[in-house]
């Protein structure tokens, strides 16, 4: 990817520096992220006092129910917000800096290596965040699945369980509703653990607080 | 002995009368004979109930009515009908009887009067016993053999296909002529509702007092007259301001072609048949309105205090409507034990399957389980309340703690139309290996499987270890190498 500047090259744009600071997230992107984390753990929480009406009692199933629902349509709409931004801008180099699958593999070993043991010993992140390169391999590969795969497969299962009337071809096509449910209940559970173990490792950068001051702010802090 | 029909003198008045009846047909084949020939020829029309002697020669007409093709004048054919049946009334208003194989009494005593006032006053006794004509009278001799009043009654009830040919057709088709080809001695035949001699006009057929079908159906009728429809037909209400009567008996079950109602979407349909409103009204408070309308019965909701259950059915979706048993199979109630009893374990369509539960559905292969919420029974399907005291939140329910309340069924259609439901086991619902089966099933939090309940514990477990022994496992190795740097 000759396009790509290198670290060197940065174009002054991207180098809105206080200090040594890099502008890494941009407002729509941020916009985007903490809307939907809101609207996950809100699915989440509702979605479990729907399933587990006999465990839980926080709301009523009705109000369970419409708040699912309206919660959902934002989220989706929120959706296309982060699919715009980087559909529609340059930006969505970060996902794919390279496209050099034997340097992503090795550069996602050093990363797997850097989490289990070097965080540890006060190493420091094999992968060094550029604003055209943000993630590093497991966070690249992880979001691309997410949000390209298991979001918009939740979203469609999550619509047609909204108006089982309506899309009544579609979920029969599909294998009926008993299926389009096991579906949406197992994207569920994995957001579960996902949310869990994605905000802790929010909270691994120089002090617990450093990424998520960087989601609000949008500058990426020297680490 | 008591056998009325085959005493002396009854023979005796037979003989006597013998020259009467002569001169009597003579005179009738003359005018069958000279008047057609003085009027303008009709064409023949095909006998219904419309154009048949009995109904049209009725007191108070006049006129001239079609027998045979040929037009003969009421008055002179009304004199004649009751001239018969005075001849048979003569001995038949007096107490007779015939002693049957079974040892009861066949009362052979038809009530003058009550005759004569019924809907079929006017019509000849030998219209309906055709085997009893002027020269062919049982006598003792004859010795008809009649084993009981019931198979008398099964055998007579054909007569009534004569001039009745529609309405015979339709209770052909009923849940209650299937349960007489089954062998029932307590499905009606036509007499039961309709009485063999003092037939009942339609205005007979009052609300009020459940005749005929309460004489079978008393609790179920009882619920009827207590619930908002029994109430207001009682009471003479219209429904909203419009002419329309609350519904009774027949104008859901119909009153000839008597179905079950529980049997897929026909009772949906009857309720929307008089309700047409009801998706908007619905629509305006009820997420995914349709779909529940679709799986729940009107009663579910609209008979609040009933009891409720989910019953599971087998679908076609080729022909899109439930299987029905067909005739002549076999160990349908069996399949269905066995389905219950393993329900929850395993796949109940794959069980019904592997029992040999296809053999029966030809080319169709294409079968799933529906189900449908239900009330439990007959007489909850009729306790309809007043609009005010229907179910109207969702959490009654998805309520907490449901589930362990829901009553699960599995039931298939029998050929005579009745639904033979069985007890299953509520697991069923949430059998991994029934999702498939079960695929047009859904209710939310409803059918949960422990395979996902499980799973959703691992993840939780797995969102929670992760970053406790990451941490954990990061402070121990600091620990450690602090320890080393010592």
């Amino acid at each position: 990817m000759s396009s790509i500047p290198s670290e060197e090259k940065q174009p002054d744009v991207w180098i809105k520096a206080r200090d040594k600071q890099l502008y890494i997230n941009p407002l729509p992107v941020r916009i985007w992220h903490w809307l939907n984390a809101l609207g996950f753990v809100a699915l989440i929480l509702t979605g479990t006092q729907i399933r587990y009406t006999e465990m839980f009692n926080v709301m009523t199933f009705e109000t369970a129910i419409k708040t699912h629902n309206w919660v959902a349509f934002a989220v989706i709409a929120n959706y296309f917000v982060w699919l715009g931004f980087y559909l529609f801008s340059d930006k969505i180099t970060v996902y794919h800096p390279e496209l050099n699958m034997r340097k992503f593999f090795d550069k996602a070993f050093k990363q797997i290596m850097y989490y289990s043991y070097g965080i540890f010993r006060g190493e420091k992140s094999p992968h060094k965040v550029l604003p055209h390169d943000k993630f590093n391999p497991m966070q690249s590969i992880t979001y691309q699945i997410v949000m390209l795969l298991v979001v918009p497969v939740q979203f469609f299962t999550g619509l047609l369980m909204w108006d089982i009337k309506r899309f009544e071809a579609p979920i029969a096509m599909l294998g009926g509703l008993g299926v389009i449910n096991t579906v949406h209940v197992l994207i569920y559970i994995f957001f579960v653990s996902f949310t869990l173990v994605h905000a802790y490792m929010g909270a691994l950068g120089n002090t617990p607080v450093t990424h998520f001051r960087e989601m609000f702010t949008g500058y990426e802090e020297e680490h | 002995m008591k056998d009325g029909c085959s005493d002396g003198n009854s023979a005796h008045n037979y003989r006597a009368e013998l020259p009467v009846i002569t001169i009597l047909f003579t005179f009738c084949l003359f005018f069958c004979a000279v008047l057609p020939a003085q009027e303008t020829p009709k064409t023949k029309a095909p006998p219904t109930e419309a154009n048949t002697t009995e109904v049209a020669a009725k007191p108070g007409n006049t006129g001239s009515v079609e027998v045979n093709g040929d037009e003969v004048d009421v008055t002179s054919r009304l004199e004649e009908i009751l001239k018969q049946n005075k001849k048979c009334l003569m001995c038949h208003s007096k107490e007779k009887s015939k002693l049957l194989e079974d040892g009861s009494e066949l009362s052979l005593q038809v009530h003058k009067q009550e005759y004569l006032d019924s809907a079929h006053g006017e019509v000849k006794c030998i219209s309906c016993h055709r085997d009893i004509g002027n020269r062919k009278h049982p006598s003792k001799s004859t010795n008809i053999t009649i084993n009981n009043q019931r198979d008398y009654s099964v055998e007579m009830n054909d007569s009534c296909r004569k001039c009745h040919m529609k309405k015979f057709k339709e209770y052909k088709g009923s849940v209650h002529a299937a349960l007489i080809a089954q062998g029932s001695t307590k499905a009606p035949l036509c007499t039961d509702c309709h009485s063999a001699h003092a037939v009942e006009t339609m205005e007979a057929y009052k609300p009020e007092n459940g005749f005929p079908c309460k004489k079978c159906h008393e609790n179920i009728f009882e619920a009827y007259s207590e619930s908002v429809h029994g109430q207001a037909r009682i009471n003479g209400n219209t429904i909203r301001d419009s002419h329309i009567q609350a519904p009774i008996c027949a104008d859901c079950h119909q009153a000839h072609e008597v179905t079950a109602l529980a049997i897929g979407d026909v009772l949906r349909t009857t309720c929307i048949a008089c309700h047409e409103n009801v998706m908007l009204l619905h629509n305006q408070w009820l997420p995914n309105a349709g779909t529940h309308l679709d799986i729940v019965s009107c009663a579910v909701c609209h008979a609040p205090f009933a009891k409720r259950k989910f019953d599971l059915h087998l679908y076609d979706n080729v022909a899109k409507a439930p299987v029905a048993e067909k005739e002549g199979e076999v160990s349908i109630q069996q399949q269905l034990q066995a389905i219950a009893a393993e329900g929850a374990i395993g796949d109940p369509l794959e069980i019904w399957k592997a029992r040999g539960g296809l053999d029966g559905l030809g080319e169709t292969v294409d079968i799933s389980l529906r189900s449908r919420m239900e009330v439990m029974s007959g007489v909850a399907a009729h306790q309809i309340a007043d609009k005010s005291f229907a179910v109207r939140t969702c959490d009654s329910c998805h309520e907490p703690g449901w589930r362990e309340k829901q009553n699960v069924t599995v039931s298939m259609t029998q050929p005579d139309g009745r639904r033979l439901s069985i007890d299953a086991d509520r697991e069923v619902l949430g059998s991994v290996e029934a999702v498939n089966s079960i695929s047009d099933f859904y209710k939310l939090g409803g059918n949960k499987s422990r395979f996902l309940d499980i799973l959703l514990l691992l993840s939780l477990a797995a969102g929670i270890a992760i970053p406790v022994g990451h941490f954990t496992l990061g402070k121990m190795i600091k620990e450690y190498m602090q320890r080393g740097d010592n």
